[in-house]
């Protein structure tokens, strides 16, 4: 950090300098670091990267900010429509379109949130467990005899893909178009040369979203898209373009967090097996409070970019309409002033008040997905792989945390086992009748009761 | 002891319901979280309190 004023008006503003740069793989390295500084000395401060930005760290900083949706825009606008404002990405991607009701403001945000609750809410998100074990159970089969598995390629990304399109109302076949771009895209910096092979994997999910779209607009079957699809907004009726937004934005919630949120727990409880043996034998009571930890600690969406609508003053810092912000929910979960021993994973913790589904009208609207798929992963391996080991030398994390700290890659081995039931193809196969059959992807409103396994 | 949680700040977060079911209950459609009207039952005072530590949005308050 530094304190040097500088010119104009803006030095008293602006006295607080942090140069921020969170795409850097620096800034995973030094996270610990960096985090305990910007707490310490300058919780929210300035900093000159991708054009200026405030950062946002501390812990009541954030609640604060977050929670002024009165002065704090989420808006995308990259038609020039209204303010121009840049959405939740710094530096905003350099695309045409917004992406869906994170990049929106009230009303119409409320308006989308309204239309989507009833189908992710937890009493319609209870009704997936069934189907949700059904599709852990057949990936761990794929590899349970082998004593070998990848704990993101053959479980973490494949069970949140196939339930997300589930609740969409996509086919549950189609998971393997979905989840290597929405992955990948993630974790390739632009100028990778294995880029040109992401971008045409984009392409086939934009058009099977396309497909999917045009295909529930004229012949409607439950889900999310079908609630899109005939959504009056404000009155009028969305552009396809912003359907297609709020869809990206649906997928890329629903994949690739819970992967990392996963993967990271995984690893973790490898690293600490005596742990890993408390949470499996003290599940009952210790799988809540250590989901919330796991969430804390590895807070898988670390942050969200917002726009100052207004001049004001929050948290003690005077703010300028038009100016960035970053709002970490990272560094503001290891804010020692709310939690004990902040870089510790303690899996009892209480008093948990931690960001990592962010704050405010935005809170992540997949919370209750999120945590479902999760805690049914996890309590899978403990089950059937409980002496897994993960290998160090291939365990891969991803370079930069700026977007999701996630991994690419998680071997692990184990004392093989038994398969139990069929494998996966057959088993997604059985699921998609399920769905079909007993409405599973109809909103809460019209439907109750948990899925029945056939 | 009595609890009371702000439907202008609640968010939906559920920890109060996952941490005191009987105090608390949420919403079928939106998650919103609602506090059993009368006194929290007899025992279940810690977890009224860890629940009023745990909310993101600090949204639960003691009635007095």
């Amino acid at each position: 950090m530094t304190t040097e004023p500088v010119a104009g008006d803006d030095a008293e503003r602006k006295k607080n300098r942090f140069h921020f740069d969170r795409h850097t793989p620096e800034y995973r390295e030094q996270f610990t670091e960096v985090t305990a500084e910007m707490l310490d000395k300058c919780p929210v401060a300035w900093s000159d990267t991708y054009g200026g930005h405030w950062v946002a760290a501390g812990h009541s900083e954030v609640f604060e900010l977050a929670r002024s949706a009165e002065y704090l825009s989420n808006d995308h606008d990259p038609q020039h429509e209204r303010r121009g404002y840049k959405g939740i990405s710094i530096p905003a991607p350099d695309v045409g379109f917004r992406g869906g009701f994170l990049e929106m403001d009230p009303p119409e945000q409320r308006h989308y949130r309204q239309l989507l609750n009833p189908y992710l809410s937890p009493a319609a998100v209870a009704r997936w467990t069934p189907l949700v074990d059904e599709i852990v159970r057949a990936s761990l089969n794929e590899k349970i005899e082998t004593g070998r598995i990848d704990f993101v390629d053959d479980l973490a990304n494949i069970v949140p893909a196939v339930l997300t399109l589930a609740m969409l109302g996509v086919p549950l076949n189609n998971w393997d178009i979905y989840v290597e771009p929405v992955h990948a895209s993630v974790y390739t910096p632009p100028n990778s040369p294995d880029m040109p092979r992401i971008m045409q994997s984009r392409i086939a999910m934009r058009e099977d979203m396309n497909r999917q779209l045009a295909e529930i607009r004229a012949d409607p079957r439950p889900g999310l898209i079908n609630a899109l699809a005939q959504a009056e907004i404000n009155g009028t009726v969305p552009p396809d373009p912003e359907l297609l937004g709020v869809i990206s934005l649906l997928i890329g919630g629903g994949f690739d967090t819970t992967t990392a949120l996963t993967s990271r727990a995984l690893e973790w409880l490898s690293e600490h097996p005596s742990e890993r043996a408390r949470l499996s034998r003290e599940r009952d009571t210790l799988l809540d409070p250590a989901t919330e930890e796991f969430l804390r600690y590895f807070t898988p969406a670390p942050g969200d970019g917002r726009t100052i609508s207004a001049d004001c003053e929050i948290a003690g810092q005077q703010f300028k309409e038009g100016e960035r912000i970053w709002l970490s929910w990272a560094m503001s979960n290891r804010d020692p002033a709310v939690f004990p021993n902040p870089n510790e994973v303690d899996l009892a913790r209480t008093g948990n008040r931690h960001h990592s589904f962010g704050l405010g009208i935005h809170r992540c609207i997949g919370s209750n997905v999120a945590r479902m798929v999760f805690k049914r992963m996890v309590t899978a391996v403990l089950d059937r792989m409980p002496d897994y080991v993960c290998d160090p030398a291939g365990a891969e994390h991803y370079q930069t945390i700026g977007t999701i700290q996630g991994m690419k890659h998680l071997p692990a081995t184990f004392t093989p086992g038994p398969r139990i039931g069929d494998g996966l193809d057959e088993t997604i196969a059985r699921m998609q009748v399920m769905v079909d059959e007993q409405r599973l992807a109809d909103p809460v409103t019209a439907r109750k009761g948990a899925a029945t396994i056939k | 002891m009595k609890v009371h949680v702000d439907p202008e700040r609640c968010q939906g977060h559920t920890l109060c319901a996952m941490i005191a079911p009987a105090i608390f209950t949420l919403d079928d459609v939106d998650g919103h979280s609602t506090a059993i009207d009368g006194e929290v039952p007899a025992g279940q005072e810690a977890k009224a309190d860890e629940a009023i530590r745990s909310c993101p949005e600090q949204a639960i308050s003691v009635i007095p």
